[in-house]
């Protein structure tokens, strides 16, 4: 099978939640297939919205969203939508800030809850991948464990393998580290730019500045849910063009 | 004064280990002291039914008869208890459904329901239906009429599976939202459709919370299938009220049964415990 060249591509998305808080003004994004694209941007921005409204967990008020070969529009309804939605969510893994690993289940049955739930495979045929994802999360020996016995880095870490367990083709951090212990931050860093090595297509909101200027190929600057500037990290960082990037970057550099 | 750096790493100073000390004294004596009260009062108790010149004798000769009764009890709660919990979660989902014909049909199941007594509720079924068969049968459906007459026992487990249905429908919606937002979008984000979300994500954790209020209401159905009673079951104590009256000798008989349903509940709080126990496996405390 071919891989694509473009991964996501997002058409004029808006998003207003109720009848007036106008949080996504015409958005427009291409990310490539492999590429890393990191987001920036004060809070309230909008750049959970939007990540958010790449795998529908918000409707999207206007614009269309694409993700590999699929393609879906504000607006449209009906049964072969929902179908459409629930594949693209199947082929994006979504990491959140608060983790929201299933509580009731321990690491490894949290990573194959996906495969033997949604994909229909059987346990014994998830359980060889979901161990070797855990080792490649550093989490072996936390096989067993309930989330409630896990820091918070490793509980992001089991999150992250059980997202990977479905075999994504795009991974969506959504502040992963901000709920973290400074001395937990790296671990799950670490673990996001391994993921970028191995060439997963990653967008991701963070304020992690190692991973936006060494890991990611391109920086995105949001501000009142639209773009103010975009580029290569050296560049964004070193040369901001926009008063309102430079105020910014004045503030998390 | 001492200095902390001197102190050996990981033993406890003697004044620390004397306050600690008096904390646990303190919780042994309480509960050697509760137990002790406890055992006085159920000595105190029987000296009162002894000094009433409550008849052992009597009780021990009729409690073979009236343990008898105890099948249709268990039965009659066991049923109730099954269909309760299937209406329940019926109840609850379509309590929580954006569909308004559902929706209406559940709410309107749990006001009428719970605004109505338990007593008019088993008359109704009992006495009331055959008329709703006699009428149907006239409009030219034939055979209505019998399908409507309950048979006592029957009409006693719908009854009680329909209330407590009724209002376990509100403790399993209850228990259903209080599973936070985050656990439906780490569902929804793998993919996960809205049953495949209740039956992995939402009811497994709803379920904890669910657990006590739902055995309590169990609790409660065990007591209140003595309503079946009303209709005629020789049940637990339709058994005793029976004997009592004919003898003359209610106390013993009542004392007697009361027991026994206090026994019975008695067991199914301890299972209730075992049931929570393993619940909590997921927390940090267990292990
Ligand atoms: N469900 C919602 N209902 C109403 N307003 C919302 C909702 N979600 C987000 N918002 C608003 O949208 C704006 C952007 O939020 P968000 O995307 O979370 O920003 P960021 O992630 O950049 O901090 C904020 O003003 C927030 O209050
Ligand atoms: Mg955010």
């Amino acid at each position: 099978m071919a891989e694509r060249d473009t991964m996501v591509s997002i058409q004029n998305l808006h998003k207003v939640f109720g009848r007036d808080i106008y949080v996504l003004r015409g958005i427009e994004l291409e990310v490539k297939t492999g590429e890393v694209v990191v987001i920036l941007g004060p809070s309230g921005s909008g750049k959970s919205t939007l990540l958010r409204c790449i795998n529908f967990l918000e409707e999207p008020t206007a614009g269309t969203i694409c993700v590999d070969d699929l393609t879906v529009r504000a607006g449209e309804k009906g049964r072969e939508r929902n179908r459409r939605i629930l594949e693209i969510r199947k082929k994006t893994g979504m990491c959140f800030q608060s983790f929201n690993l299933f509580p009731h289940m321990t690491a490894l049955e949290n990573i194959i809850e996906g495969p033997v739930t949604v994909l229909g495979q059987k346990p014994q045929e998830a359980i060889p991948y979901a161990e070797e994802l855990l080792g490649w999360v550093g989490l072996s020996d936390k096989r067993d464990e309930y989330p409630a016995r896990l820091s918070g880095g490793q509980q992001q870490r089991v999150a992250i393998a059980r997202s990977l367990a479905m075999r994504p083709k795009v991974m969506l951090f959504d502040e992963p580290t901000s709920a973290l212990d400074p001395e937990l931050v790296g671990e799950v860093v670490d673990v996001m730019e391994r993921l970028a090595r191995e060439g997963m297509t990653i967008i991701a909101v963070t304020h992690e500045m190692h991973f936006a200027r060494d890991v990611a190929q391109r920086v995105l600057i949001m501000d009142n849910g639209g773009w103010v500037e975009e580029g290569p990290p050296e560049e964004i960082f070193t040369n901001p063009q926009h008063e309102r990037s430079r105020r910014f970057l004045a503030h998390i550099l | 004064m001492n200095d902390p750096s001197e102190l050996p790493v990981n033993e406890i100073p003697p004044e620390a280990q004397a306050v600690l000390n008096s904390i646990e004294d303190t919780q042994t004596r309480f509960k050697r002291n509760l137990a002790f009260s406890l055992a006085g009062l159920v000595v105190f108790l029987f000296f009162v039914l002894y000094i009433i010149g409550l008849d052992f004798r009597f009780m021990a000769r009729w409690l073979g008869f009236i343990m008898g009764g105890m099948g249709y009890t268990l039965l009659v709660s066991v049923l109730a208890i099954t269909l309760a919990c299937i209406l329940a979660v019926l109840g609850a989902l379509g309590r929580l459904s954006r569909n308004p014909v559902i929706n209406s049909l559940a709410t309107a199941y749990v006001s009428l329901i719970r605004g109505t007594p338990l007593l008019v509720q088993v008359y109704m079924w009992y006495l009331a239906l055959p008329q709703v068969g006699q009428a149907l049968e006239r409009m030219g459906i034939a055979g209505a009429q019998r399908w409507f007459t309950l048979p006592a026992l029957v009409a006693g487990i719908l009854a009680l599976g329909v209330c407590y249905g009724a209002y376990m429908t509100e403790i399993v919606r209850a228990g259903m939202q209080s599973i936070g937002v985050g656990q439906r979008e780490a569902a929804k984000s793998l993919g996960m459709n809205s049953s495949q979300m209740l039956r992995r994500i939402i009811f497994p954790q709803a379920l904890r919370v669910i657990i006590p209020p739902v055995s309590n209401e169990f609790i409660a159905m065990v007591k209140d299938s003595s309503l079946v009673s009303l209709m005629g079951v020789w049940e637990l104590s339709y058994r005793a009220i029976k004997i009592g009256r004919r003898y003359f000798q209610s106390l013993e008989m009542l004392v007697l049964v009361a027991l026994i349903y206090w026994v019975m509940c008695i067991i199914l709080q301890s299972v209730q415990e075992r049931v929570e126990a393993h619940m909590a496996r997921g927390d940090r405390r267990t292990h």
